[in-house]
């Protein structure tokens, strides 16, 4: 995959792909090291995967509070079983396919259990404004702020299966595929293709609208 | 989209808006600074000498939904060699009981914290008053054993 590396003048001091990125040769090597009491693997390795976990769940579409709440589950659940993961250098499929199904059964408990709401019900995105957010607020950048904005809300239309592919393949750092195929229960192989075809699909929305 | 398009170009477009996308989740909808906190965190909940209890039942996924029915409690049960744990959760607290019967010490988990234990019976059989949200897993002492419920979403 090039998309970690294609360079690109906007946003250039952001550090959107840093903050601990773990290369993923490491992951085994991090979970063994923290298995023997090395804390810092720990965080490492929290640095590297909680943002795929956290785009697991936000691809499907959870409220915030169940979101969270999932989130944690899995980071627990993780630490539980820690000593007992069979394929260490995994451990971002692991957590990929663990924070799937937790996320499907909480939208299975609200099918069940409501009747009067949707369960696809998107908390929208919060009003509370992230330091990035304020950034982008200044004068000078509110043009690029509203460039994003659209391709947000284009990306936020787009259908459930190509939002679902995009949001969990935007994760950073960047998810493998392996990753990708256990975080929705597709085919590997069938990826590359349908990710060619959902960021076509949104080019084309963009282009419709003059934008980007 | 034009056909003529080279398909290295296609993919170069491709991986351009996919940056895109990249950079604007950090922005829109980023991981919230206190869930990265609470991962780390979560390392304290490593324990390699406690036997893990694995969920083989979850009335959510493995029962038929009773249509009209409000409060259904969840049926929980799970398994670690042959200690057997059944849970009930309701919106009122938790019941369950250790199979075979036997008398326990039991702490019911929330995080990383410790959580003031409450004893099982002589039957195995437990109770607390405190109702369940968020994530849980039940720590068990019994016979000179630690037993550890798989974490879980109450």
């Amino acid at each position: 995959m090039t998309a970690g590396t294609v360079p690109s003048a906007a946003y250039d001091d952001l550090p959107y792909t840093r903050g601990g990125a773990v290369d993923r040769a490491d992951v085994g090597a991090l979970v063994r090291s923290a298995v023997d009491g090395d804390a810092a693997a720990w965080k490492a390795l929290v640095e590297g995967l909680s943002p795929l976990v956290w785009s697991v769940v936000r691809a499907h579409r959870l409220s915030d509070a169940d979101g969270h709440e999932v989130y944690q589950t899995v980071w627990f659940r993780f630490a539980q079983h820690l000593g007992r993961i069979r394929e260490p250098e995994k451990a971002g499929s692991w957590l990929a396919s663990t924070a799937r199904h937790e996320s499907l059964k909480v939208l299975k408990s609200l099918r069940r259990l409501t009747v009067t709401s949707d369960p696809e019900v998107l908390d929208r995105i919060s009003e509370d404004r992230t330091p990035e957010q304020s950034l982008l607020d200044s004068e000078e950048a509110a043009a690029e702020s509203e460039r994003i904005r659209r391709l947000w809300q284009e990306f936020e239309e787009l259908g459930d299966r190509c939002r679902q592919l995009l949001r969990v393949l935007m994760a950073s750092p960047p998810p493998s595929y392996q990753e990708v195929s256990a975080a929705l229960g597709i085919a590997v192989g069938s990826i590359g293709p349908l990710r060619q075809r959902c960021l076509r699909r949104l080019r084309a929305r963009l282009d419709a609208r003059g934008a980007l | 989209m034009n056909d003529e398009v080279p398909l290295d170009d296609e993919e170069f477009d491709a991986g351009l808006l996919e940056e895109e996308l990249r950079r604007a989740a950090v922005i829109l909808d980023p991981l919230p600074a206190e869930l990265r906190q609470i991962a780390v965190e979560a390392y304290a909940l490593h324990d390699l000498d406690a036997r893990i209890a694995e969920l083989t039942f979850d009335s959510v996924v493995d029962a038929i939904p009773v249509r009209g029915a409000g409060d259904v409690p969840r049926m929980l049960t799970f398994r670690a060699g042959e200690v057997t744990v059944d849970v009930e959760v309701t919106a009122q607290g938790l019941m369950g009981q250790v199979l075979p019967p036997q008398p326990a010490r039991i702490e019911v988990l929330s995080g990383p914290q410790s959580a003031a234990p409450l004893l099982a019976d002589d039957m195995g059989r437990f109770t607390t008053d405190a109702p369940l949200s968020g994530p849980f897993a039940l720590r068990l002492r019994t016979g000179g054993e630690v037993v550890v419920t798989e974490w879980l979403r109450a």
